[in-house]
């Protein structure tokens, strides 16, 4: 099948990548907005739950959906780094980097599997809680200083994550053009900043 | 050896039409049956592989390095020259031709230069359409540029690059017909020997470099491409493999070598450093349009050149030469730095360069349209040296370049021996006495795509051919008598390195050799010199050259030590090619043939021919054999350039 | 220009063939002049080692100017050494200190076997070319030279990817033993030229099929190569590829 094909190919597996990353990261958009109401009050944001799952039809469809892709975005990840590593063979006595940002782009699978696993916590604690009491739990959880610590962490690391993501994305979809290259790069810092500041600021609310 | 030309009748301008009607023709359905041979990928070797296969005929290409993208047409920086008159400037074949003729300083063929210029049209059309992305003007037509003194617009090129990017072309063609399965590729296979059947080329014995193998491979026709032979002298613009070895084994085989002391010598390299060096640098000539070249009058001046007043310099280009000054061509402006360093006003740490000073040139224009001008070969300087010519006047030297001599062919492109060809700088046939600079990427890929197949068709078709094997008694005992030599040249090394020497100590004995007597100027008792202390050599590198390793593997000491093996035999041509050339003549200046002001004097009465060598035996003196030179079309004239 | 000498401690992988396992040797050299080029360097060092009755090492060159493509060995973890867009014959010893340790090891990928020392099997390259990188034309009988007008802008970003010297550099140096950028740069020219256009959904299918057969790894845009490239060649190329495989492969 010509599709199976194009996926099966480097630059279709890159796709596969770029492709389910994408629509995690409009994922993670509109969680914030979600999350944003936090800022307002708890009780918007209950509100917001409330609504939410009063449509379990729409969240059953969704959060099935986010699984696929996600698992996608894994099992591909996992899948191109033992590949790769294979392909590179022996490894160098001295190792160097001299590309920009290689922190970012040579951990991209120690940060996913990190975010992987916040993301089974988070899910056990807060998807799978009572969510009539969502409001509650947060407040409960963030109580605790090493929850903040554990999130922030996260977070952070998502940001790491996502300043090669992004650009990465991007560059997979072909997106390179002079005109346009000093915004993509600087685009590459604003938004996992964006994400940062807003998440980690989510805590801080409860701790001042 | 008879040397016939094999020129076609009919005036100048139809002699190739002529004679593609007249030459035979192999049918398309029987070309899958002949099989071909071609040594060498560079422009000429891949081109005539690529259109060979193209043609239906089975090719097996060979080339020294990992890959056939990699022969060193692709440093070529400069251009290539074609007739299309597109810049309206008044070129036409007629004028390429002219100037090709008169700058080898008449001593080719008339015949086969102005067919050179007549396809070099074909050349840009062929590139341009596989995709070359040469230089181009905002309207999107070809951009030209002036080369090598012409006074016409027409050469083209892309950045200076242009070798490159002309030899991945042919390699792209050569790639396509390896995936149809037309062209089998060996790469990192070195040609030892060519089999002879029969009195005909049939076949090569290739050692392959990995494994040190040896293999016997058989065909109806063999062609070399195998390119220059200029690292005879050791340090050249050269690449490092590049070598005679293919040439001078078909030339002890029966092949005429033709003129084998017309050795090109550029004025603008960089200079050598120290006794480790490996390689020069050319720098392009275009720089001498703004560099003004002198050295401290006073001999042994060790000052920075930034604080010798402007009254103990030499300008001597200028002061010699008032008409031309600093633009004289490139053999006078060698012969002269050579010259200034003999008589110890050579500068650097070696005082083996001299100056070439764009102060003044940067005053006059600013440096922002010099560095526009010249800001990538300054770059380069820089790279290497660590000296930026915007400050402190560059050093240059002359330096062995390319080799117009080259195994004798006829009209045809054929050897002296039936069915071997030889196509690019490998054969003599062009460039007379002198090469123009863009002419040799013109000439590599005029005999690749468009003559050399004319030829082995005709060839082919005319001839009676045995079917002939590689298993056959000629084969073995060529790869028994390579074997043989591999064991000769090991045999010293046995006893360990002590009171030995190693394979580029002996090289840059004979490259030192060669460069003072055999290099610009030349005269009869240098000459004899040499002569006499080449067998010396000769001798020093069979009794004492050390090679680590054994022949079965990857060896690279033993590969140096065959090539410098042939060097010391070919060297000894070379010399008495020079010696018999009593006259000067292109590049090189006989001292004892002069005008009253010591230029160059050329004797079109006893010299107007292209001296032949041919091999009588180990030992014996090789034969000197001549073919005439007749020009019915243009006059042989005398340069002047006071 | 100033020459000093400097002494240098070699760490180079020694490996007799490729079926032998290898390991690094440690070699002294003294009085090295600063203006040797690394591989004139090399030439010191192997002339000294034969006389001392020792294996030379072998390592790939021809050129010695930077064009041709055949040197190569990374140095002190970076292929073609510290200097950006500088092949390993056109380095400069005046680049290293005074008793610097340089470890110098052969470019490695799955997809480049190791013949002997620093000397790898780079042949998976040609046959990436001989998949597409090309335009498919026989020899004769072509349009003027001029027939077809091109800008100067895209003349200029093809003869940008056209610069690839297939040293290999870029895949020695990405984590992932990618061939992207050689790939990409080839498929780049000819995808910005007209004469390329005919068959350009067919050689980006079959060149990316090559490279993935023979065994090179995904890219991942770490970028590595882009910044190891002796010829300073762009991933824009690389997302050039990317749209003319998923054309080519999608549409």
């Amino acid at each position: 099948m010509w599709f199976i094909q194009f996926f099966k190919s480097s630059i279709g597996k890159k796709w596969l990548m770029a492709g389910t990353g994408c629509c995690l990261l409009l994922f993670l958009c509109s969680h914030a907005a979600g999350n944003a109401t936090l800022f307002y009050s708890l009780a918007l944001f209950q509100s917001y739950a409330d609504q939410l799952h009063s449509h379990p039809l729409i969240v059953s469809i969704f959060s099935t959906g986010l699984l696929v892709i996600f698992i996608l975005h894994i099992i591909t990840g996992v899948l191109l780094t033992l590949q790769n590593r294979k392909a590179r063979g022996h490894d160098y006595k001295v190792k160097k980097r001299s590309s920009p940002n290689s922190t970012a782009s040579s951990t991209m699978i120690y940060s996913g599997l990190f975010i992987l696993f916040f993301v089974l916590i988070h899910t056990y604690v807060v998807s799978f809680g009572d969510h009539s009491q969502i409001s509650l739990t947060i407040s409960y959880l963030f109580s605790s200083f090493y929850v903040i610590v554990f999130y922030i962490t996260a977070f952070v690391v998502l940001a790491i994550h996502l300043s090669h993501g992004f650009w990465s994305m991007l560059q997979t979809f072909g997106v390179n053009h002079p005109r346009y290259n000093t915004m993509i790069r600087s685009l590459t810092y604003i938004v996992p900043a964006f994400f940062l500041l807003l998440f980690t600021a989510i805590p801080l609310l409860f701790l001042f | 050896m008879e040397l016939k030309s094999n020129v076609p009748e009919g005036p100048l301008a139809d002699k190739w039409d002529n004679h593609r009607f007249t030459s035979k023709l192999v049918n398309p359905a029987n070309r899958r049956k002949h099989k071909i041979i071609v040594v060498g990928t560079g422009l000429a070797g891949a081109s005539a592989s690529a259109t060979l296969a193209e043609q239906g005929y089975e090719v097996s290409s060979f080339c020294i390095q990992d890959s056939p993208r990699r022969a060193h047409s692709i440093a070529a920086q400069g251009g290539i020259n074609a007739a299309k008159n597109y810049q309206n400037d008044g070129d036409s074949i007629w004028r390429l031709f002219y100037d090709t003729i008169k700058g080898g300083d008449f001593r080719s063929r008339e015949a086969n230069v102005y067919r050179l210029a007549q396809v070099s049209n074909n050349i840009i059309d062929q590139c341009v359409a596989q995709g070359v992305p040469f230089a181009r003007e905002y309207g999107g037509t070809l951009a030209n540029r002036s080369f090598g003194g012409a006074q016409v617009s027409r050469t083209f090129y892309a950045r200076g690059q242009t070798g490159q990017q002309l030899l991945l072309g042919a390699y792209s063609a050569l790639s396509r017909q390896i995936k149809t399965g037309k062209v089998t590729i060996h790469t990192r296979k070195e040609m030892m020997e060519l089999v002879l059947v029969d009195g005909k080329a049939r076949g090569i014995v290739t050692r392959d470099i990995i494994t040190g193998k040896l293999e016997s491979h058989a065909a109806d026709v063999v062609i070399l491409a195998t390119g220059g032979y200029g690292n005879a002298y050791f340090l050249s613009t050269n690449a490092m493999a590049s070598n005679v070895t293919a040439a001078w084994r078909a030339h002890k085989r029966g092949a005429g070598f033709a003129n084998p002391c017309f050795v090109q010598i550029h004025p603008t390299c960089i200079p050598v450093h120290g006794s480790f060096q490996s390689k020069l640098t050319l720098m392009s000539e275009s720089l001498r349009n703004d560099g003004r070249v002198w050295v401290p009058k006073k001999p042994g001046d060790t000052r920075r050149p930034g604080t010798i007043p402007e009254e103990e310099r030499d300008y001597y280009l200028e002061s010699k030469y008032p008409s031309f000054g600093n633009l004289v061509p490139r053999d006078v402006a060698s012969r002269n730095a050579k010259e200034q360093c003999d008589e110890g006003k050579g500068v650097g740490t070696t005082n083996l360069a001299v100056y070439l000073d764009f102060s003044e040139a940067i005053n006059r224009d600013g440096e922002a349209t010099i560095l526009k001008k010249y800001g990538n070969l300054f770059q380069m300087y820089e790279k290497i040296t660590d000296s930026n010519p915007l400050y402190e006047p560059m050093m240059i030297y002359p330096a062995v370049h390319y080799t117009m001599g080259g195994l004798w062919v006829d009209y045809n492109l054929m050897t002296t021996i039936p069915g071997l060809f030889a196509i690019g700088e490998c054969n003599f046939s062009d460039h007379g006495a002198n090469r123009l600079g863009a002419s040799a990427l013109m000439q590599g890929l005029a005999d690749g795509y468009f003559i050399v197949a004319t030829s082995i068709a005709n060839y082919l078709s005319t001839t009676n051919l045995e079917s002939v094997d590689s298993a056959d008694q000629d084969f073995s005992d060529s790869e028994q008598q390579v074997q043989d030599r591999i064991v000769k040249l090991l045999r010293c090394s046995v006893g360990g390195p002590e009171g030995k020497l190693t394979v580029d100590e002996i090289h840059k004995e004979l490259g030192l050799l060669l460069w003072d007597h055999c290099g610009m100027a030349r005269n009869k008792e240098g000459l004899e010199k040499a002569l006499s202390e080449l067998p010396t050599l000769q001798k020093k590198f069979w009794d004492k050259v050390y090679i680590p390793g054994k022949g079965e593997e990857l060896n690279q000491s033993l590969e140096r030590a065959g090539r410098l093996a042939d060097f010391l035999e070919f060297a000894e041509i070379m010399i008495r090619d020079a010696l018999d050339r009593g006259e000067s003549c292109g590049c090189h200046l006989r001292e004892e043939s002069q005008t009253e002001e010591n230029e160059a004097q050329r004797n079109d009465a006893e010299y107007s021919h292209v001296a032949v060598w041919e091999y009588t035996g180990e030992g014996a003196e090789p034969t000197l054999h001549k073919e005439p030179l007749v020009f019915e079309n243009v006059s042989p004239s005398q340069r002047s350039y006071k | 220009m100033t020459t000093t000498s400097i002494n240098l401690k070699l760490e180079i992988w020694r490996q007799k063939d490729s079926k032998a396992t290898g390991n690094f040797e440690t070699y002294i050299l003294t009085n090295i002049s600063t203006d040797m080029s690394f591989l004139e360097m090399l030439d010191v060092l192997n002339e000294q080692l034969t006389r001392e009755g020792q294996d030379p090492v072998a390592f790939d060159h021809d050129c010695r100017e930077g064009i041709c493509g055949m040197c190569g060995a990374v140095v002190n973890g970076i292929a073609h050494g510290p200097e950006p867009e500088t092949t390993l014959c056109q380095l400069h010893m005046r680049h290293f200190k005074e008793g610097e340790t340089l470890v110098i090891e052969p470019f490695r990928s799955r997809a480049f076997p190791i013949h002997k020392d620093l000397v790898t099997d780079r042949s998976a390259l040609d046959r990436i070319i001989q998949a597409g990188g090309y335009v498919s034309v026989n020899t004769g009988g072509m349009p003027d030279g001029n027939a077809t007008p091109i800008p100067s802008a895209t003349a200029e970003l093809a003869m940008d990817a056209a610069a690839c010297i297939g040293c290999g550099a870029c895949i020695a140096s990405c984590p992932n033993g990618a061939a992207m950028l050689f790939t990409g740069a080839k498929i780049s020219q000819l995808s910005l030229l007209p004469q390329g256009h005919p068959e350009r959904k067919e050689r980006a299918r079959s060149m990316v099929a090559t490279m993935d057969k023979e065994g090179f790894g995904n890219c991942t845009n770490e970028r590595e190569c882009e910044a190891v490239c002796p010829k300073g060649i762009s991933i824009s190329n690389i997302a050039r590829m990317n749209r003319e495989f998923v054309k080519a492969s999608l549409l």
